[in-house]
């Protein structure tokens, strides 16, 4: 998946990437924005900021995320 | 302290109150109960851990007697006894995030602010805005962020894709109207800076003069602390400065925001490179306590393609955009190819051009949709005249006598690969060609150049090759060093390296002070509750987001001049108008169920109230069918549904936006307020009276039944 600006998205399970921290626990479940994409290759193993729902913008891994059917 | 109120907030409340009164008189006093207050917010917001209560009880115990007056005794006991009477409360807040009374519920910030990485009170500073109070926007900005001015040229607006106000039409231009309060606010010169606290004693150094590292200045320098910054380089901004083009962030900018924290004393050493001009032992030896690291991401990744090392005429696009942006105008060639597909290597297409390259293609692996880069950066791009080139993948480089004369390329197509959802771009066979180029610059991503850390033993690394930090505090594995920015996030944004930079800020004051450090990220705080400014729904929904009016193309093709030239004052005003208010109206959607499920009437079209699946709002609705009854007002909870009688009429509105205005109705013999005639009607109806109201004699319930009093006495028989 490549994620895109502007793209809806869902926080459907924790990552076991080093990038996810405890506290994000609470987010799986929360539905947000990606609002910035990796922004030179597309790289799938890159951090995405994602704005989640009243739980603020995070980078998070991709691994975690998958898009909201609109 | 009365059971009503939870004991944390009204422990909160009276510190503040104490603060406020100017009943302390000792600065040591002052800054203890500040520090108190930082930590029961904690307690508040569900923030805290286990050593707060004790680092509380501490601090409160060294509060000093006053010299004239019984204040400083007295708010220790207060505090001790506050927490001794309640202890059980404050345990069972930090335990459990919860607060039997509710008084401590998280404040629900609007989705722009909890949107911003920063936590700028977003719909407090548009609204002001919006009154023409454009020094009061720029300070509220400047309580989360220093540099208003350049967010409002070159911020990526999480905001904006937060909006809500973008369920109904399009999100509030958020962005521009910030750049025009801080031009305004500068111009009239009304930016200020706020007062500092009195001098800590301490020094903190900042290594790196980005917005991180700027950002993390600022707010150390207000918090009392002798900084200074070292940067590399010979100016500040870090790849604000040497990276985004002057032409759509001028110079001017950086420099007066730059300025503002020189007022403040940082003192910036530049020139200066840390781990080879300076060392942690040197810092260390001239008695800095704590230490910032905001180095960015300055290594620019290698192609890998062959013959890369062979021409002179292949370069990084962040190269050549530092060397532009240090003065050098150099045309790097006559036909550029740029390879990547973000904001990057549009930045530097675009500069290509500006230099006067003739032929200036990006050549990008995948499809339109798939690029990184922002919408209007590439549509900007093309209408100046850069091609793109899509499912082009490079494969290496020709050339004559050490000479680069083409890019070689294979086409591409894409294709799902085997067990994943991601259309990968896969060459297509014998599709190869050759695009001709005299200079190749990468733009495919940077890196954090480390080889200035070598010296710090024990620091962590992640496998991105970033700087580990606790994401909480910023502090990295070694204590009291501490890092924000892209050099922990990979390259980011200029927010989040300001959002990191004022949280490192406060952690270090942690630090220092001692004081136990966080365990969630913090809330953003709400600034304030600017009034609203009423406005017809009608206007509420035509309104439109207006559009950036741009230089010429001939002037965008040949300077750097700035290419977006800002909203007139009237747009700016007008666009604020839009604006939903959402640190009022939480959404909850109360007012349309009572309104439809209780009342029966559905007068309120509000679909923008669901994140998930909007459906239509149209304000001038409510007008054709609301009754006024006030049920959507009384069972709102924060007061953004409000109904009142004014001047003849009676009126509702949602945070100033009003839904219906109906003329009221009085009673012909005292003047008492009926309501308006389709509110009768309505009761009318319900309580199955016969008649409409609108007959020739209308009467309050009162006087109808003072009058069949008289008339039953009247014909009563004596
Ligand atoms: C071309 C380009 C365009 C961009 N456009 C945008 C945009 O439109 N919007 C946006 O939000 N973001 C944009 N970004 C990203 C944004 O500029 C960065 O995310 C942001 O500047 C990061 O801030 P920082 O403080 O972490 O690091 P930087 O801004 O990179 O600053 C780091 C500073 O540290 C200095 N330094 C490094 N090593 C040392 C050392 N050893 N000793 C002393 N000093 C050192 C560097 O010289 C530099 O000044 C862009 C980036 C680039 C490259
Ligand atoms: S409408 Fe206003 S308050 Fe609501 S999200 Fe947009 S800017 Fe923020």
């Amino acid at each position: 998946m490549v994620f895109r600006r502007g793209q809806r998205v869902e926080v459907f399970r924790k990552s076991s990437d080093e990038g996810w921290e405890s506290y994000m626990d609470e987010y799986v479940g929360a539905h947000g924005i990606i609002t910035d994409p990796d922004t030179s290759i597309n790289d799938p193993d890159q951090l995405v900021e994602v704005s989640l729902e009243g739980k603020g913008t995070h980078r998070l891994p991709q691994d975690c995320l998958r898009p909201l059917v609109e | 302290m009365p059971d009503s109120i939870c004991p944390v907030t009204a422990l909160i409340r009276q510190l503040e109150e104490t603060l406020h009164a100017g009943r302390m008189a000792n600065p040591w006093n002052r800054r203890i109960i500040e520090e108190i207050l930082d930590l029961l917010k904690d307690v508040a917001w569900g923030r805290a851990g286990a050593d707060h209560l004790p680092a509380i009880k501490e601090l409160a115990g060294s509060l000093r007697d006053e010299p004239l007056s019984t204040a400083g005794v007295e708010t220790r006991r207060q505090v001790l006894a506050a927490l001794a009477e309640h202890d059980e409360v404050f345990r069972s807040h930090v335990a459990t995030h919860n607060c039997a009374t509710r008084d401590c519920v998280k404040l629900a910030p609007a989705p722009c602010q909890m949107a911003c990485p920063a936590g700028i009170d977003v719909p407090t500073y548009v609204s002001l805005i919006g009154l023409g109070r454009d020094a009061e926007a720029i300070e509220v900005i400047r309580r989360d962020n220093p540099f208003p001015w350049v967010c409002g040229l070159v911020c990526t607006r999480p905001c904006e894709f937060m909006c809500v106000r973008g369920r109904i039409d399009t999100p509030v231009s958020i962005k521009f109207l910030k750049a025009f309060a801080a031009e305004r606010a500068l111009s009239e010169r009304r930016y200020k800076n706020p007062p500092q606290e009195p001098d800590k004693g301490q020094k903190v150094c900042v290594i790196g003069a980005g917005p991180g590292g700027l950002s993390a200045a600022y707010y150390l320098a207000l918090k009392g602390y002798a900084v200074r910054v070292i940067e590399a380089l010979p100016v500040s901004g870090g790849m604000i400065m040497v990276g985004i083009p002057r032409y759509r962030l001028p110079r001017e900018v950086i420099d007066r925001e730059v300025a503002m924290l020189q007022e403040l004393g940082v003192e910036f050493r530049f020139n200066t490179r840390f781990g080879s001009d300076v060392t942690l032992a040197d810092l260390k030896a001239e008695g800095f306590a704590a230490f910032f690291f905001a180095i960015g991401c300055h290594s620019a990744y290698k192609m890998g393609m062959p013959g890369e090392g062979d021409f002179p005429q292949v370069l990084d696009a962040i190269d050549i955009l530092k060397r532009v942006a240090l003065g050098d105008r150099t045309v790097p060639g006559k036909k550029a190819v740029i390879i990547g597909g973000g904001n990057v290597a549009i930045d530097a297409a675009r500069t290509c051009l500006r230099l006067g390259s003739e032929e200036v293609t990006i050549a990008y692996r995948r499809t339109r949709s798939e690029m990184p880069a922002d919408e209007e950066e590439v549509e900007q791009a093309e209408e100046e005249g850069v091609r793109l080139a899509f499912l082009t993948i490079p494969t290496g480089l020709t050339g004559v006598a050490g000479r680069l004369t083409g890019l070689q390329c294979l086409r591409a197509e894409l294709v799902r690969k085997e067990g994943s959802s991601r259309m990968s771009p896969v060459p297509i066979a014998d599709s190869d060609f050759v695009m001709a180029a005299d200079v190749v610059i990468g733009a495919i991503g940077q890196r954090v150049d480390n080889s200035c850390m070598t010296g710090l033993q024990g620091l962590e690394w992640t496998r991105r090759s970033t700087i580990q930090v606790n994401m909480v505090t910023m502090e990295t594995s070694i204590p009291g060093i501490f890092a924000a920015g892209d050099a922990v996030t990979g390259p980011a944004t200029v927010i989040e390296a300001i959002g990191g930079g004022k949280r490192a800020a406060d952690s270090i004051d942690r630090h220092l002070c001692g004081i136990p450090q966080p365990k969630m990220p913090p809330v953003p705080v709400r600034r304030g509750r600017v009034e609203y400014f009423e406005i017809p729904a009608s206007t509420k929904m035509v309104l439109k987001r207006p559009e950036m009016p741009l230089l010429n193309i001939d002037r965008r093709r040949t300077t750097y001049q700035q290419v977006e030239l800002g909203y007139s004052e009237n747009d700016v005003r007008e666009e604020a108008r839009r604006c939903l208010r959402c640190d009022i109206c939480l959404r909850c959607g109360k007012c349309v169920e009572v309104c439809r499920d209780k009342m029966g009437v559905n007068a309120l079209q509000l679909g923008y109230f669901d994140f998930d699946h909007p459906v239509k709002t149209d304000f001038r609705i409510t007008a054709e069918r609301c009754i006024t009854c006030g049920a959507c007002a009384a069972n709102c909870p924060t007061g953004a549904m409000q109904i009142e009688d004014r001047e003849g009429e009676r009126i509702l509105s949602l945070c100033g936006t009003i839904l219906n205005r109906q003329k009221l109705l009085f009673c012909d013999k005292c003047g008492a307020t009926l309501g308006p005639a389709r509110y009768l009607d309505f009761i009318r109806k319900k309580t199955g009276a016969v008649g409409p109201v609108s007959t020739d004699r209308r009467i309050c319930d009162a006087c109808a039944r003072k009058e069949s009093a008289k008339v039953n006495v009247d014909i009563m028989p004596v």
